[in-house]
C-alpha cells in the first residue's frame, strides 16, 4: 500500500508543480512587453526518493520557483557598447550641426560660412582688380564690400559656433540630474537586493537594476563591480565612485571659465566624463574639443588675414595721399579690418572698420626716392593681392588653410559617422543576442504551455488510474464495494 | 528555451526601413539640388578640393575682367602714341621743307606756327587720360603730366609725373607692364626728347630766318626722338599681346577648372536615379516582410485551441 500511496503523492506533487510552472509561463506572457523584464524559467527538482524495505522509490517532482534567464557578462558588454554608441551619437549630432554651417559652396552667390573660401578669393581679387585702375572709386567700393562679406561670414560662423557651444553646455548640464536620479534608484535597489536575495538572482529587482544601468549607460560611461550580497558598485570609467551599496554620490555642476563643469564632492571629473562615453561624453567632446578646434581655425584665419592686410594697407599711401602710422607716427592707422590683438576671438570680432574707400592704400608708402608715389601707383594693391598666394595663415595660403579646415572637419564628421555606425551595429548585435536569451519569446511560451498542459493531463490520467488500482486493492477478494 | 532567436526581430526590420528611407532622402536631395556633396562628411577630400578649385576659377575670372579693363587703357595709350608718331612725322616733313632754304620768311614763320600746333597736339596726346586718370604720368595720374611754358625761347615743356611703372600680376605670378611713364616716352635724356626737339624747331623758325645748320640738327634730333617714341610704343604693344595671350590662356584654364569642379560636385543623375530606384524596391520588400511577419496568424498562440 505504501508504494501506491507514494505514487498518489508523486502525482499530486506533479500537478502542483505543473500549476506553478504554468503560473511562471503566464507571468512571462503578461510581461512580454515590459521594458527590462527578463524571461523566467521554472526550476524542476526531483524529490528525495523513499526507501521502503531497502528499496528506493522515486518521490515525484517539485517546482522550486522561477529563475531569470540572464547573462550578466552579455549585459555588461551591451552596457559598455551602449556607452560608446551614445557618446558618438551625441557627438555626431553636434558635429552635423557644425558642418551644416560649412555646406560646400557650389559656386552660387548666397552668403554663408560655406562661402568663406570664395569670400577670401573675392576679397583678394578685388585688390587684383584695383591693380588695373587704382584710382577707380567703384573698384575701391568693391574692396570694402568684399571685405565686409568676408568679415561677416567669418564672424557669423564664429557666432553660430559659440551658440552651438552654449546649447551643448546646457544639454550637458541637464544630464547631471538624470544621472543622479538613476544612481539614487540603483542605490535603493542595491539595498533591497542585498536584504532580500543576497545569495541568488533577485529576479524582478535585478531586472530593474539592469534597466537603470542600461539607462545610465546611455548617459555616461560607467564601470560596474559586483560586491558581496549581490550588490553592485558603480564608478565612472575613470574610477570615480558613483554608487556603493546603498549609498550614491551626487554629480554636481558648477561654472568654470564660463563652461559647466561636473563634480563629485569637490573633485572636478569633467575631462574624465568627456572621454568616458555616454551622451554626456559626446556632448562634452563636441563642446570642449570639436567646436573649439573649428573656432580656433577660424580665429587663425581671421587673425592672419586681418593683421596682414591691415599692416600692408597701413604702410601704403591712400587715394588722398595720406599714409597710416607705419610711416607717420602722428597719423591714425589705415586699417581695413578691426585690428585683432590676439588670435583667440579674432573670428568673432572680425569686421570692417574702414568706411571711406579712398583710404585703401593702393599706392606704395613714401620712400626717400619717391616721397609721393601718386594716386596712379598700384604697387601696394599688387602687394595686398599677393597675400592670396602668400603663406599668411599659420604657414599656409589663406585658401589652402580654409580648404584644410573643411577637409579636416569633414574627415572628423565622417570618422565619427563610421565609428557611430559600427558601434550601433555592435549594440544591435549584442541587443539581439541578449534579446534571444532574455526576452520573452511568445512562441516558446505557447509551446511550454502546451507541454505543461500535456504533462498536467498525463498526471491527472495517472492519478485516475491509480485511483482505479487503489479501488481494486481495497476490494481485493470482495464483491465490488468500492469503485 | 531556444537560443539564437530575437523575439523583437520586427523592430530590427523597422530600423532597417528607417535607414532605407534616410538613404532615399539623401538621394532625393542630391537629385533636387543637382549637387552630389551636400555636407562635408560625404566627401571631405572633395570638399577641400572644391575650395581650391573655386579659388582658382574665381582668380581666373577676376583676371579676365581686370585684363579687359587694362586692355582698354593700353589701347588708348597705343592709339595716342600712334597719333604722336604721325604728328611727329608731319613736323619732320614741315621742318625739312623749311630747311631747304627756298621759303620766304613769312612761310618760315608759318612753319613755326604749324610746328607749334604739332607741339600742342603732341602735348594733348601726352596728356591723354583713361577714365579720368592720365595715362602717361607714371603714378601721378591725377595731375596733368606735361605743361609748356613759352616764357623762354625755345619754350620748355615740363614733366610733372613720376617714373612709376605699374604692373598687373597674373594668377601665376607673371607680371605685365601697364604703363610707360611719360618722361620715358616724350622727354627722355640725350637726343630722345620729343618736346625739346619740337620747342627748338618752333624757336628756329619763329623769326622767319633759318639758321640752317642748327635747324637741320634740330630736325635730326626730332627724327631720333620719333624713333625712340616708336620703340617705347613697342613696350605697350607687347603688353597688349601678352595680355591677350594670358587672358585667352586663363579663359581656357577657367573652362577646364569649371568642368573639373562640375565633375567633382555635380550629382550623376543616372547613377543617383538607379540607386533611388533600388532603394525603393528594397523599401517595398521590407514593408511586405514586415506586414507578413507582423500578422497575428504567425503566432503560435493563434494556433492553440
Amino acid at each position: 500500500m505504501g508504494t501506491i500511496s507514494s505514487a498518489f503523492s508523486s502525482m499530486s506533487q506533479a500537478l502542483d508543480a505543473d500549476q506553478s510552472a504554468l503560473n511562471i509561463v503566464a507571468n512571462n506572457v503578461a510581461n512580454a512587453n515590459t521594458p527590462g523584464y527578463t524571461e523566467e524559467t521554472p526550476n524542476w527538482q526531483e524529490n528525495q526518493p523513499l526507501v521502503i524495505d531497502g528499496v528506493s522509490y522515486g518521490a515525484g517532482v517539485a517546482e522550486t520557483g522561477p529563475t531569470s534567464i540572464r547573462d550578466s557578462v552579455l549585459n555588461q558588454r551591451l552596457d559598455q557598447q551602449q556607452q560608446l554608441a551614445s557618446a558618438s551619437t551625441a557627438r555626431l549630432a553636434a558635429l552635423n550641426t557644425v558642418q551644416a554651417l560649412f555646406t560646400p559652396d557650389s559656386g552660387s552667390s548666397a552668403s554663408t560660412a560655406g562661402d568663406i573660401g570664395s569670400d577670401l578669393t573675392s576679397f583678394f581679387n578685388s585688390f587684383s582688380s584695383l591693380e588695373a585702375n587704382p584710382a577707380d572709386s567703384s573698384l575701391r567700393e568693391e574692396v570694402l564690400s568684399s571685405a565686409g562679406i568676408l568679415a561677416g561670414d567669418i564672424s557669423n560662423a564664429a557666432a553660430s559656433l559659440d551658440t552651438q557651444q552654449s546649447a551643448l553646455d546646457q544639454e550637458a548640464a541637464g544630464v547631471a540630474s538624470q544621472v543622479n536620479a538613476l544612481t539614487g534608484s540603483l542605490a535603493q535597489l542595491n539595498q533591497q537586493i542585498e536584504s532580500t536575495s543576497p545569495d541568488a538572482d533577485a529576479g524582478t529587482l535585478q531586472d530593474q537594476r539592469q534597466q537603470d544601468l542600461s539607462q545610465l549607460s546611455q548617459l555616461i560611461g560607467v564601470n560596474q563591480v559586483t560586491t558581496q550580497d549581490n550588490g553592485l558598485s558603480i564608478t565612472t570609467t575613470s574610477g570615480q565612485l558613483l554608487v556603493s551599496g546603498n549609498e550614491n554620490f551626487q554629480l554636481t555642476t558648477g561654472s568654470v571659465g564660463g563652461a559647466t563643469h561636473f563634480f563629485v564632492g569637490t573633485t572636478d571629473i569633467t575631462s574624465q566624463l568627456a572621454s568616458g562615453g555616454g551622451q554626456l561624453g559626446g556632448y562634452l567632446t563636441a563642446r570642449d574639443v570639436d567646436i573649439p578646434s573649428v573656432l580656433g581655425s577660424l580665429d587663425q584665419l581671421a587673425y592672419g588675414v586681418s593683421t596682414q592686410v591691415n599692416d600692408l594697407n597701413n604702410t601704403g599711401t591712400d587715394l588722398d595721399g595720406n599714409t597710416g602710422n607705419a610711416s607717420n607716427p602722428d597719423a591714425s592707422p589705415l586699417y581695413i579690418f578691426n585690428q585683432p590683438t590676439q588670435v583667440a576671438g579674432s573670428a568673432a570680432a572680425m569686421s570692417v572698420v574702414m568706411t571711406d574707400p579712398n583710404q585703401i592704400a593702393a599706392a606704395a608708402g613714401p620712400t626717400a626716392n619717391d616721397p609721393n608715389p601718386g594716386t596712379g601707383d598700384n604697387s601696394n594693391a599688387v602687394a595686398i593681392a599677393k597675400l592670396a598666394s602668400t603663406a599668411i595663415v599659420n604657414g599656409q595660403l589663406p585658401s589652402e588653410f580654409y580648404s584644410n579646415l573643411v577637409t579636416t572637419l569633414g574627415s572628423t564628421v565622417s570618422a565619427v559617422q563610421t565609428e557611430n555606425t559600427a558601434q550601433n551595429a555592435s549594440v544591435t548585435q549584442l541587443q539581439t543576442q541578449n534579446n534571444s536569451l532574455s526576452e520573452v519569446n511568445l512562441n516558446d511560451e505557447a509551446s511550454a504551455m502546451t507541454m505543461l498542459e500535456r504533462s498536467y493531463q498525463a498526471a491527472s490520467q495517472v492519478f485516475t488510474m491509480l485511483n482505479t488500482i487503489m479501488a481494486s486493492a481495497l476490494n481485493l477478494g470482495e464483491q465490488a464495494t468500492v469503485s | 528555451m531556444a537560443m539564437g532567436v530575437d523575439p523583437s526581430y520586427l523592430s530590427n526590420l523597422s530600423s532597417s526601413l528607417d535607414r532605407v528611407q534616410a538613404n532615399q532622402q539623401q538621394l532625393t536631395a542630391e537629385l533636387s539640388s543637382g549637387v552630389s556633396i551636400n555636407s562635408l562628411s560625404q566627401n571631405p577630400v572633395a570638399s577641400g578640393e572644391n575650395v581650391l578649385l573655386l579659388n582658382q576659377i574665381q582668380q581666373d575670372d577676376s583676371f579676365t575682367e581686370s585684363s579687359t579693363m587694362v586692355q582698354g587703357k593700353l589701347q588708348v595709350a597705343d592709339s595716342a602714341l600712334g597719333s604722336v608718331v604721325s604728328q611727329l612725322t608731319q613736323a619732320i616733313s614741315l621742318a625739312t621743307s623749311a630747311n631747304n632754304g627756298t621759303m620766304n620768311p613769312s612761310d618760315v614763320k608759318s612753319i613755326s606756327n604749324q610746328i607749334a600746333g604739332v607741339l600742342d597736339e603732341v602735348q594733348t596726346l601726352a596728356n591723354s587720360s583713361y577714365q579720368g586718370q592720365y595715362i602717361f604720368a607714371g603714378g601721378q595720374t591725377s595731375a596733368t603730366p606735361f605743361t609748356t611754358s613759352s616764357a623762354t625761347s625755345p619754350g620748355v615743356t615740363a614733366y610733372n609725373g613720376d617714373e612709376d611703372v605699374n604692373y598687373l600680376e597674373m594668377p601665376n605670378g607673371q607680371k605685365i607692364q601697364l604703363n610707360v611713364p611719360g618722361n620715358q616716352i616724350f622727354s627722355a635724356g640725350g637726343s630722345n626728347n620729343v618736346f625739346a626737339a619740337l620747342n627748338s624747331l618752333v624757336a628756329d623758325y619763329s623769326s622767319g630766318t633759318v639758321d640752317t645748320p642748327q635747324a637741320v640738327s634740330d630736325t635730326q634730333a626730332l627724327s631720333t626722338a620719333l624713333n625712340y617714341v616708336s620703340q617705347q610704343r613697342v613696350t605697350i604693344d607687347n603688353s597688349i599681346t601678352q595680355l591677350t595671350a594670358a587672358s585667352n590662356a586663363t579663359s581656357t584654364e577657367q573652362t577646364q577648372l569649371t568642368s573639373a569642379q562640375t565633375n567633382l560636385m555635380q550629382a550623376d543623375v543616372a547613377q543617383v536615379s538607379t540607386q533611388l530606384s533600388l532603394s525603393e524596391t528594397q523599401q517595398t520588400a521590407l514593408e511586405d516582410v514586415i506586414a507578413e511577419l507582423g500578422s497575428a496568424s504567425n503566432d503560435l498562440f493563434s494556433k492553440l485551441q
